[in-house]
């Protein structure tokens, strides 16, 4: 990894590298931080093997940068992390959590939770890069306090070979959430289960997903929405499908609970234009080439808007 | 000779679309092709490009003396072909600029029209005017031999025909680089001076005359149905 010296946390297999902690930050490996903060317990829910615990005290003027990398064959990593950011505090996050190489059939399970306080503001970039014989799992846990905001982003353009992603969000009175998962399956098994929790008056979220099927993908999404009081919600799911021998399923589930709420959703599956191919190619673009451009279009999310208050 | 395409019969949807096309053009000259709706003429420009939607099922295409007719679209590009469209894709998520790095072939031309455009999705939400900007753009950029521009000059306003219409010249005529010019309205003949003008119907070039205001004069007088009844019919 390029510039390492900057990363506050950094794990290759099972050995912590580095941990570079700066001003305003508590940075830990997880199994000190259940001995050293007994408050943390009740977060962790159980004694973590691995994995990293950040607090965020005050504010900070760096982006909070994680990697997590399997460099050995055959090794399980099984992690537990814990990110709380204090009240008022604005924060930027870079994770990221790959395989070295390609052939080495390891397994990333990762639990996490993260704790936005009241007034927080996190923005928090997931980048995934596996080899194609990874088995990963992520289950992450965001609890947003009132006032505070979300920006997920989950990028994971080389998956494993089995991917289950999970995420749950609760978002407390007046939270807003914008997620997006980006997800490019080549040869991959993949499930993604989301699902935000209006919890608090007036929050609010995006959900986006794109979803693309390659080389014999199977990929099935269920997105969810859960409305216990007044608050918007909105889930835009989208796939496309490459190649004959994937597979893309989308189950898109609206629950709502009150009355004052509303939460709605799009969803599509469709194949590549044959006249945008057709027009790259008229352009001197290789068939392959095309559709990697219409692929990497496909797959951008920056820049779209979230609910404006 | 630099496009000589001959006796070409094309189906589309199952339907015959070109009747027995010939067409010639030599190297650095212009032509026009003039026709009404549904005539035909940007179904021959999507073969010369080739479109694999169309089916040819007669007829041979060459460029630069070498048969084409059953090239892939990219081979026909680095050979020097090229085609403004005339109702161009989104490309959503894919700027311009990116597309631009991606397709050129040189780095040496500004457009200052195009500038604004750069940054956005390559023609989502692109006026009608600025998609034929971005698509006279993308031309410069491949450094073709031949180029079909398929209605550059609708929803144009006088002012912008007039810089495109120079940028051509400047960037492509002047150079050697040889045209032809899809045109419903004829617009933009009066600034680039077409050496000969195609009447295309019902899928065959009915006429051909070397002087376009006779021949925009003769349509504007009996309208295409009535090309076929004009004395500079070519046969």
């Amino acid at each position: 990894m390029k510039n390492v010296k900057n990363v506050n946390y950094w794990q290759v297999d099972h050995k912590i590298k580095q941990i570079f902690e700066r001003k305003g930050a508590v940075i830990l490996p997880s199994p000190t931080a259940w001995e050293k903060f007994k408050w943390s317990r009740a977060y962790f829910e159980r004694k973590p093997k691995e994995g990293y615990f950040v607090w965020i005290k005050k504010q900070v003027d760096f982006p909070l940068t994680t990697c997590i990398t399997i460099a050995s064959p055959k090794i399980s990593q099984d992690l537990t992390n814990l990110l709380v950011i204090e009240k008022g505090i604005t924060v930027k996050a870079n994770v990221i959590c790959n395989a070295a190489r390609d052939n080495l059939c390891g397994t990333h399970k990762a639990r996490g939770k993260l704790l936005l306080k009241d007034n927080t503001s996190l923005e928090y970039n997931h980048l995934h890069r596996w080899g194609e014989k990874d088995f990963v799992s992520p289950d992450y846990e965001f609890i947003l306090g009132k006032n505070s905001r979300l920006v997920y982003t989950y990028k994971n353009l080389f998956p494993p070979e089995n991917l289950q992603l999970k995420t749950t969000i609760r978002g407390g009175k007046n939270s807003s959430s914008n997620l997006n998962f980006i997800i490019n399956g080549l040869n991959s098994r993949i499930e993604v289960k989301d699902t935000l929790f209006l919890e608090g008056k007036n929050s609010q979220g995006v959900v986006r997903l794109r979803l693309v099927g390659r080389k014999n993908s199977q990929i099935k999404a269920i997105s969810k929405i859960v409305a216990e009081v007044a608050g918007r919600g909105h889930l835009d799911c989208r796939g496309l499908l490459i190649d004959k021998n994937s597979t893309i399923s989308l189950i898109p589930e609206l629950i709502c609970q009150s009355k004052d709420a509303q939460i709605t959703h799009e969803a599509s599956i469709g194949k590549i234009s044959e006249e945008e191919l057709n027009y790259l190619r008229q352009r001197g673009l290789s068939e392959e080439e095309a559709i990697n451009l219409i692929v990497t279009g496909f797959l951008k999310l920056e820049g779209r808007g979230v609910y404006s208050n | 000779m630099l496009l000589e395409v001959k006796n070409l019969k094309v189906n589309g949807n199952g339907k015959e679309i070109l009747r027995g096309i010939n067409l010639q053009i030599k190297r650095g000259e212009t032509q026009a092709l003039l026709g009404p709706n549904a005539s035909g003429k940007s179904t021959l420009a999507q073969v010369i490009l080739g479109n694999p939607k169309y089916k040819i099922t007669q007829g041979k295409i060459f460029f630069a003396g070498k048969e084409i007719t059953k090239l892939l679209p990219e081979k026909r590009v680095k050979l020097g072909i090229a085609l403004a469209w005339q109702s161009p894709p989104t490309l959503k998520g894919v700027k311009l600029s990116q597309l631009l790095e991606k397709i050129s072939q040189r780095k040496d031309f500004q457009l200052e029209e195009g500038k604004g455009l750069l940054e956005r999705e390559t023609n989502v939400d692109f006026s009608g005017g600025e998609k034929k900007i971005s698509e006279l753009l993308q031309i410069l950029a491949l450094k073709p031999k031949f180029v079909i521009f398929d209605e550059i000059d609708s929803g144009l306003d006088l002012k912008r025909l007039e810089t495109v219409s120079k940028t051509i010249k400047k960037e492509l005529v002047a150079k050697g680089v040889s045209v032809l010019l899809i045109t419903h309205s004829g617009a933009i003949l009066q600034f680039l001076k077409p050496k000969m003008t195609n009447v295309m119907v019902d899928g065959r070039v009915i006429c051909k005359e070397k002087d376009f205001r006779k021949v925009l004069k003769t349509i504007k007088k009996y309208g295409y149905e009535k090309c076929k009844k004009c004395k500079l019919l070519a046969g």
